[in-house]
């Protein structure tokens, strides 16, 4: 079972592992920080790759080289990372073939409209080959030309992201002996791992993010025994009011006109308040992940991905790479 | 005459809230719900995200497998006099569970179901197995005839399209050559005993076996073996449920937020909707910043913003802190309009979907709270029922 983690000594260098499985809520920038993360490492001259689980491509575009698709096959991107897009039933191909190693019987199994039907109506073999391929990826290759330094997984969104890392123990136990029961403790065995894998959830400053991410932590432990050592909170803000003019936006809502050319007082009162208001949620959401957990925290700033693209990426990844202290 | 919240659900027993992870489905799932009731209606709302976030956005905390109503008194200090809310958290594995012992002839049958090691696998909250049983809930509860109108909260929508396809897979496997290759042989023997299993008699089951070993294949024949008897149940209420789900019986309404690639995610998601035959009634835009003044033309107004310090100095603020208020003044006004022109550029695109399908269209501003009491829940329920309220 999960052991508790200790801090008494400040975490490792994100980018010492071999592999991070980048977690957290849906909209909580899980796909930008796994490309922060990339981007990174690729820029201190690791080989990185990374592998996205969802639907569709998106790491590519945040790079700015969203063209041509990157596919299950992969490409080394001009900013030096290699990005693949999960194909199940290719990573299925990909693994009957060296299992069988005969090409004819291969394709010929997986054109059978029955197999098809058996693993459509099969929970978990998705999650299985997508972690048995990122299990593969990471094995010594034959030419150092293959070499992977660090794989980056965004996984999926927090409930069904851990499912996805207890397939491998589900199946150990599921199953009886043989090269699929062999096959999954391996896989097993690597996301327990705490030299080689880390879990790296992502939140908002928000309530409702953080109190799932205390329990996708609690539960990551207690049942995968994954390795977390810190929590990334996306998208922070800085409260905009100065402490000496905690009242302003009641001095604005209560001015009789605005100046020629500004807006309402109501409005400017509104901007000043939401703002604020914000700011003051993201205090609070952050003391509940501090009281709820040992783990020490990366506070990203909000940034405009979209319109800042690379300068942006830079912040994210210099931020993610500072050392945390540890919380105790 | 237009579509609105309100007919939707007059019209509808089941309102299946759609969208992509984190953008609110269910507060606005509960809020639709609680329009409902305020508009008469028994309403319940019903939760299968795995994230217990429902019972915040309803204040009850700890939500159950049983719908559970808001206190009469309660509803009577939001208003609501005639119709009642309740809301509910599927319990997955309880609920497959029930089917099995629902459908299984006998005590022998269903506990060799659940003694199986492959039910196990498949039972024991691995992916996917959640929406099989979800969709069997809602027929229970549809059947039941408790409730007026029962709001869906569904999960994101990567595994939306897994929940709404899970009957006709299940139906799927047992209805399989595969399955039939695997399992009736034994059958056809009029014996149990998996020894019977033809195994030697398929090259693809000696190929499955070279990678999974024996047992494993034993085991999933056995599975099929009983679950066969379970399979009239299943495709009864698999065809039940794709009725209910596409034959007019539940409205979709898609709720999207202006996160990155979050309206794309929409428009997938309704098109994929649209392939099976639901066609999406509304689409909910949540937690936007709105503004009814246009705030762009301000922005460079610098003479204007300087006489912004003196107007509150001659309201009272200490002088010296003038420059500091019109500087965080406008740093304030000039975020909040970035916002929102870039939730407006970003949620274009599924506004002009929607018009061009006949959906309505609902913003929701972003509070400057969360939303886990109902007075909040109130606010999101007028501004989604009365647009003119946004």
């Amino acid at each position: 079972m999960a052991q508790p983690l200790s801090h008494s000594a400040p975490p490792r260098p994100l980018l010492e592992r071999r592999l991070i499985v980048v977690t957290g809520k849906g909209g909580t920038g899980k796909t930008t920080v796994t490309a922060a993360l990339a981007w990174g490492a690729a820029s201190r001259g690791l080989r990185v790759c990374v592998v996205e689980t969802g639907r569709d491509e998106e790491v590519p575009g945040l790079f700015g080289e969203a063209e041509p698709p990157v596919g299950y096959e992969g490409r080394w991107l001009d900013c030096g990372a290699n990005v693949m897009k999960m194909e199940p039933y290719a990573a299925l191909a990909e693994y009957l073939q060296l299992q069988l190693r005969i090409p004819g019987l291969v394709t010929r199994l997986l054109d059978q409209p029955s197999f098809h039907a058996l693993l459509d109506a099969a929970p978990g073999w998705r999650e299985l080959i997508t972690l048995g391929k990122v299990w593969h990826l990471l094995q010594p290759p034959q030419s150092s030309d293959d070499h992977i330094d660090l794989l980056i997984v965004d996984a999926p969104a927090t409930g069904h992201g851990l499912t996805f890392l207890d397939v491998p123990r589900v199946v150990v136990s599921a199953v009886r002996a043989g090269p699929l029961q062999r096959h999954a403790s391996w896989v097993e065995d690597m996301v327990r791992d705490p030299t080689r894998t880390l879990l790296l959830p992502v939140t908002l400053p928000e309530e409702l993010p953080v109190r799932e991410t205390l329990e996708l932590v609690a539960r990551a432990r207690a049942e995968v025994g994954i390795a977390i050592d810190r929590v990334v909170i996306n998208a922070t803000e800085p409260d905009p009011l100065p402490p000496e003019l905690p009242d302003l936006a009641q001095r604005l809502a209560a001015l009789p006109t605005s100046p020629v050319g500004l807006p309402a007082p109501s409005t400017l009162a509104h901007c000043v308040a939401h703002r604020h208001a914000r700011a003051s949620l993201q205090r609070e959401a952050i003391a509940e992940l501090r009281a709820g957990t040992d783990l020490p925290f990366v506070a990203l700033p909000r940034l405009d991905i979209d319109a800042d693209g690379p300068a942006a990426l830079n912040t994210l990844a210099t931020a993610l790479q500072r050392p945390v202290e540890p919380l105790r | 005459m237009n579509e609105s919240p309100a007919s939707l659900l007059e019209d509808h027993p089941i309102v299946a809230c759609v969208g992509s992870g984190g953008v609110g489905k269910t507060t606005l799932s509960a809020a639709l719900a609680l329009g409902a009731a305020r508009r008469g209606a028994n309403a319940l709302v019903l939760t299968i995200d795995p994230a217990k976030r429902l019972a915040d956005a309803m204040g009850q905390g700890a939500l159950g497998a049983e719908p559970r109503a808001l206190e009469k008194d309660t509803l009577g200090e939001l208003g609501i006099t005639t119709g009642s809310l309740s809301a509910m958290m599927l319990d997955t594995k309880r609920t497959f569970d029930d089917l099995v012992r629902r459908f299984a002839r006998d005590g022998v049958t269903r506990d060799r179901i659940f003694a199986n090691p492959i039910y196990q696998h498949v039972s024991d909250a691995l992916a996917g197995s959640s929406e099989y049983s979800a969709m069997e809930k809602v027929d229970e509860l549809v059947a039941s005839g408790s409730f007026d109108v029962i709001v869906l909260d569904t999960p994101p929508s990567q595994h939306a399209m897994d929940f709404l396809e899970a009957p006709e897979r299940l139906v799927g496997l047992v209805d399989s050559r595969i399955a039939r290759h695997l399992v009736h042989p034994a059958m056809s023997a009029g014996r149990m005993g998996l020894r019977l299993l033809q195994r030697g008699t398929e090259p693809i089951f000696r190929l499955i076996e070279r990678i999974s070993g024996m047992g494993f294949l034993e085991d999933l024949a056995e599975f099929l073996l009983l679950f066969e008897e379970l399979s009239e149940g299943f495709r009864a209420r698999a065809d039940h449920v794709r009725e209910l789900l596409f034959g007019g019986t539940t409205a979709f309404v898609l709720a999207a937020g202006a996160g990155r690639g979050q309206v794309e995610q929409a428009i997938g998601l309704a098109e994929r909707l649209d392939d099976l035959g639901a066609r999406t009634r509304g689409v909910i835009l949540n937690r936007l910043h709105l503004c009814s003044e246009p705030l762009d033309d301000w922005l460079d107004a610098t003479d204007a913003w300087d006489a912004l310090g003196p107007a509150l100095i001659h309201q009272g603020l200490e002088p010296g802190l003038g420059p500091a208020a019109t500087e965080t003044a406008r740093h304030c006004v000039e975020s909040y309009a970035l916002r929102v022109r870039r939730d407006a550029v970003r949620t274009e695109p599924l506004v002009q979907w929607a018009e061009g399908s006949g959906a309505f269209v609902r913003r929701v501003p972003e509070l400057p709270r969360d939303v886990h009491d109902l007075a909040t829940l109130c606010h999101i329920e007028s501004v989604v029922f009365d647009p003119t309220l946004t």
